[in-house]
């Protein structure tokens, strides 16, 4: 209840701190950690071609936004159907193998989808994207002044919150858990580890799609990026530094990781040194994260006021 | 069909490079157990290196000598600097780190080398063709199917034939084992990462005259080795072979007849095997 207070709050205070524009970013973001860390964090799947689904779902449903008019409900149901439909295809080949086999395919896979949307320019724009993707309004209202997408895009945030808590803390939550825990065991117990391992993939798939959908709408554009490896990079760095340990590290991860990014990207051409670097800094330094070192720094600050 | 002809021996010459790099990589990942996501990186960053080595020297020869060597001291340096710490760290940490470092490295052949493409000639002694009876082929693209190949022989017989190759054939089945025999396990990973370093970086060198480099060049490999990989299977030097040649000659044919297909057709080819074979092209772990 507390943490649903403090991200209702963070809600309402980030316009005032971040353009509103970077505000909707950080929570579309979200989405997409969350249906990240649903693989990496609660099934133990390192998945590092996520961007497969995100941007499958940004060009299907921004085609169909641009060229057929749909409107924004159908706009979602595409991004989500596409996200899982992708994510089927994919997981598909993926499951069946385990470990380092599985990371590298779906980057493989990955780098599939993304070289079909870099030549396949007559749709996609190619190199330079797919522009002109407009933005329905909603049962009437309209959404496109930036705060109002803003907060549509918030509730949408706030519901695939909702629904991953549900799934997470179901029945196949905890087989998913016990996956990652024990593959071995959930198998020996009676499970259909690749089948599970598959529905974890769709759904992650799915949430993806979401947050891609949106994404499109945001800027109006499918940038090329958007399918690319670099961005399946991305969200498991921001799923990482805000900790895949809990349901709302991947939350803390994309506020740090879009913030940062959006502030240094401007500045300098050449950001993804840095990123680099980041990346290279937290991993030799910081590892567990942005919610483990604050549980650490409390649990030292609370011994020492009581010792 | 000469077209054809042409192309099935371009696809060999393409595939014999992408053979290196999935050997080199299945070293390190196999022995290490780590995913290294600076494959890409090493291999572009030993063309890049070619090309300023022979600038300075004026000697290709030297250059291929140099290059490699190079990128095999910067795979030294990043194992001891970084990797040696991750090693009970977890696959996302350890992933997280490398692919770090090969955006670093990119970044880095940018600002050193420059954001725009650069074209490489082969040496004077390999410029040219000839006359094969049905085609007119590129000297260099023989050379590098030759040398290629006699490096994959060479890896093969270091790692069948000699004791330390043993040893890491060993390492790749059964580590604690290894290390209760009392060998230096950490020497093994080093010496792993080198050579797996040094073969990216030979690759990267051999394919600068042929394709010209860009920075873009090392991720585009990193993919391919990696499908090499996932197809012959991690420490199989026969699967690395036959998936390299498989997607080498596929992307070459293909190329001929729907140019705008031909890099995406080495990820379909890839999941087209995984399709009928999940387990790859000769049943691997």
């Amino acid at each position: 209840m507390r943490t649903l207070l403090l991200i209702v709050i963070s809600i309402l205070l980030l316009p005032l701190v971040v353009r509103p524009a970077i505000a909707s970013e950080i929570w579309i973001f979200a989405i997409f950690g969350l249906a990240l860390n649903l693989l990496l964090g609660y099934t133990g799947m390192l998945s590092f071609g996520q961007s497969t689904f995100f941007g499958s779902a940004a060009y299907v449903a921004g085609w169909l936004l641009k060229h057929y008019g749909i409107n924004v409900f159908a706009a979602l149901g595409v991004g989500v159907g596409v996200g899982a439909l992708s994510a089927l295809l994919v997981g598909y080949l993926c499951v069946q193998r385990s470990g380092l086999y599985f990371i590298m395919l779906t980057f493989a896979l990955n780098q599939l989808f993304y070289f079909i949307a870099y030549q396949w320019t007559s749709v996609t724009g190619g190199e330079d994207g797919m522009p002109g993707i407009p933005r329905p309004s909603v049962l009437g209202l309209s959404i496109q002044e930036s705060y109002w997408y803003y907060a549509f895009i918030s509730l949408l945030f706030l519901l695939s919150l909702w629904a991953m808590k549900r799934i997470v803390e179901s029945p196949l939550g905890k087989i998913l858990q016990a996956i990652r825990e024990n593959e071995v065991r959930a198998e020996a117990v009676g499970y259909d580890v690749p089948r599970f391992k598959l529905l974890a993939f769709v759904i992650a798939g799915a949430f993806s799609g979401l947050a891609g959908v949106l994404y499109a709408m945001l800027f109006g554009i499918v940038p090329l990026e958007a399918i690319g490896f670099v961005v399946s990079g991305n969200v498991v760095f921001a799923t990482l530094i805000g900790g895949s340990g809990s349901l709302y590290g991947p939350i803390i991860g994309s506020f740090v990781f879009i913030w940062l990014s959006e502030s240094v990207s401007t500045m300098w051409a050449r950001w993804p040194l840095l990123l680099g670097v980041a990346f290279v800094i937290v991993v030799l330094f910081l590892r567990g994260g942005v919610v483990e070192a604050w549980t650490r720094f409390w649990t030292w600050r609370s011994s020492k006021q009581t010792g | 069909m000469n077209l054809l002809l042409g192309q099935i021996l371009n696809g060999i010459a393409t595939g014999m490079l992408y053979a290196l790099m999935g050997l080199g990589l299945s070293l390190i990942t196999g022995v290490l157990n780590i995913p290294n996501f600076a494959h890409g990186a090493l291999f572009a960053v030993g063309a890049y290196l070619l090309v300023s080595v022979v600038g300075v020297l004026g000697n290709f020869w030297l250059g291929l000598i140099v290059a490699p060597i190079g990128v095999a001291l910067l795979g030294l340096v990043i194992e001891w600097a970084g990797v040696r710490r991750l090693y009970a760290a977890g696959h996302d940490y350890q992933l997280l780190f490398t692919f770090g470092l090969a955006l670093i490295l990119n970044e880095l052949i940018i600002v050193i080398w420059g954001p725009v493409g650069i074209s490489h000639l082969p040496p004077a002694l390999l410029r040219g063709g000839v006359d094969l009876g049905f085609t007119f082929y590129p000297k260099y693209r023989l050379f590098v199917m030759g040398m290629a190949g006699a490096l994959v022989v060479l890896t093969w017989l270091f790692l069948e034939k000699t004791k330390y190759g043993a040893i890491m054939r060993a390492g790749i089945e059964n580590k604690e084992m290894v290390s209760l025999l009392g060998i230096d396990i950490q020497m093994l990973f080093t010496v792993a990462f080198a050579l797996g370093a040094y073969l990216a970086g030979i690759a990267g060198a051999l394919t600068a005259p042929i394709r010209g480099l860009s920075p873009g060049m090392g991720v585009d490999m990193l993919g391919i080795a990696f499908v090499v990989v996932a197809l012959g299977g991690l420490g199989n030097l026969l699967g690395a072979i036959a998936a390299g040649l498989l997607i080498g000659v596929a992307q070459a044919v293909v190329a001929a007849y729907w140019t705008e297909a031909s890099t995406a057709v080495i990820f379909a080819v890839m999941a087209a095997v995984l399709l009928v074979r999940p387990q790859g092209l000769f049943g691997i772990r």
